[in-house]
Formats: structure tokens, C-alpha cells, sequence
């Protein structure tokens, strides 16, 4: 079982406690009025669905219920680290 | 008027393993959530303590208060108590930036004790329950099998199980049967 480390607990919890909620740092557009169909369809649908390292958030859904935010390889599906909500996009090392 | 509080009456329990696992009389229970900078003005004002962080468990007289969450926690105590801490809670509403729930009809509570407890609790949840990972003091919202439980540990061999009391038989059954089959080894 993989083991995920929640910013909130500071430890290492099992996977089952945890749900997925797609990918993190997508900032909802301030003044959707302004937005064509094709925008705003780019903000509601079009993910990066990258290969390798990737921004998502996750919620401790079955522990402290908070979400966060994680950098998870989708190859190896390891997390390279989980940070608090609010805390900036964490960078990627080339 | 608070009226006397009984588990659901859809819930029909198993006889329970007695000395393995027991069943808690009806207690109070409070969902508290106090944001961290209101917190001690909150533990002065009130005399409840509450842990500053997760996974901490404060016992004052019969009452234990559990932290679940940054700015949340579970506040377990007599039926004696529900009144006046009602009463309480009314009082210091508006003072004090906080939320106060009466859950003490939604779980219910299994004391699971003895030379077997880690074991028998691990058969649905997954937690590390070593005294290293997880020591006396220590508690936490988890998982058993597909159901939601808050476990905490009162002793070496002795925790704290609490669930919604709709899932209380499914989990039941389980202690039966890991009790049933490896009774006498
Ligand atoms: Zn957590």
C-alpha cells in the first residue's frame, strides 16, 4: 500500500484514507462573464495530463479532512512532496 | 429540554465479546471547531481543553477532547455533562468565534481491550499501531474496512473505537469473527 505524507497530520498515512481531486493550481477565472465558450471550456475541461511529475490536490478525506496540494510522478506514482493549500506551486527540479 | 438519548433503533447490536469488546453507554459527544488563533482564548473561557495539535488527546475528569483536524475536535463526556455544556456553549455563542454540535446520537463507542487489541483492530485498518507510531495519547479519524472511525488509545492494550452507529454492526461483526477464530490461541 503506498504510504502519503499529509502536510496537515505530518505523517505518513495510508493511501485508502485519502481521495484524489485532479490537478492542483487551476485558479478559477475572476470575471467568467468575460470569457468566450472556447475559455471557458479550457477552464472547466483541459487538464495537462502530464506524463512525470505532476501538480494535484488531495484530500485527507478519512484523516484530518483537508485538502492539499502534491507533486506525484504519474510513471512511478511517487510523491516527491505534499504541501499546505495556500503555499505556492511547488517548483519542479530539472 | 434535551430528551434522553438512545442508540437508533434500527441498530441491533450483537451480543457484544465482553472483555474484548464493549459497547459504551450512551454518551455526549460535541463537535467543536475552533480556529487556531481563537484557541486559547476559547480553553480559557470554557476550561475545555483543547489539544494544539492533531493527533493530541486532552483528558479532563471524565471527558476526553480529541483534535481531528487543524481547527477541529471531538469532545466525548457523560450524559451528565450534555446539559450543562449546552448551557455553556449558549453563553459564550458570540463572544467567542467557534461552532458547537451536539453529534451524541451519531456514534457510538466500542472499548476494545486485551493482549489482542492491535491485532484485531488491524483487520480493517491499516494504521501502524506500534507504541512508537502510535502512542498512548495518540488519536486520529481513520478507516475500517469501508467504514469511518475515530480510534484513540487509552492504554497499551486498550483504545477507543468510535463510529456512525449505522456502521457499528458491520463493524461488530468483524471483532466477532476475528475473536470467534482466534479465541484460545
Ligand atoms: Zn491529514
Amino acid at each position: 500500500m503506498l504510504l502519503i505524507k499529509c502536510p496537515y497530520c505530518q505523517e505518513d498515512r495510508p493511501e485508502i484514507e485519502f481521495s484524489y481531486s485532479g490537478e492542483a493550481h487551476i485558479a478559477r477565472p475572476l470575471n467568467p462573464d468575460d470569457l468566450s465558450d472556447e475559455e471557458w471550456a479550457e477552464y472547466l475541461f483541459i487538464r495537462s495530463n502530464r506524463r512525470g511529475l505532476h501538480h494535484e490536490r488531495w484530500l485527507h478525506a478519512h484523516g484530518c479532512a483537508r485538502f492539499f496540494n502534491a507533486l506525484r510522478d504519474t510513471v512511478s506514482d511517487k510523491f516527491e512532496l505534499t504541501y499546505k493549500m495556500g503555499e505556492p506551486k511547488a517548483q519542479v527540479k530539472k | 429540554m434535551l430528551s434522553e438519548l438512545k442508540i437508533d433503533q434500527a441498530v441491533e447490536l450483537a451480543p457484544i465479546l465482553t472483555g474484548e469488546v464493549d459497547l459504551l453507554p450512551v454518551q455526549t459527544r460535541y463537535s467543536l471547531r475552533v480556529k487556531p488563533k481563537e484557541r486559547c482564548a476559547f480553553i480559557e473561557a470554557s476550561n475545555i481543553d483543547l489539544p494544539a495539535q492533531i493527533g493530541k488527546m486532552s483528558v479532563q475528569y471524565d471527558r476526553v477532547v480529541l483534535c481531528i483536524g487543524p481547527d477541529e475536535y471531538i469532545l466525548i463526556c457523560s450524559l451528565a455533562e450534555r446539559e450543562p455544556l449546552a448551557r455553556k456553549f449558549e453563553e459564550l455563542m458570540g463572544k467567542y468565534i467557534f461552532s458547537a454540535t451536539d453529534i451524541s446520537h451519531r456514534n457510538v463507542s466500542f472499548i476494545l481491550s486485551g493482549e489482542q487489541t492491535t491485532n484485531m483492530i488491524n483487520v480493517g485498518c491499516p494504521l501502524d499501531l506500534s507504541l512508537e507510531n502510535f502512542p498512548v495519547g495518540k488519536c486520529t479519524r481513520t478507516i475500517f474496512e469501508s467504514a469511518e472511525i475515530i480510534l484513540f488509545r487509552m492504554g497499551k492494550t486498550k483504545f477507543q473505537l468510535e463510529t456512525w452507529r449505522s456502521f457499528a454492526p458491520f463493524i461488530v461483526g468483524y471483532f466477532e469473527k476475528y475473536c470467534l477464530q482466534n479465541r484460545g490461541k
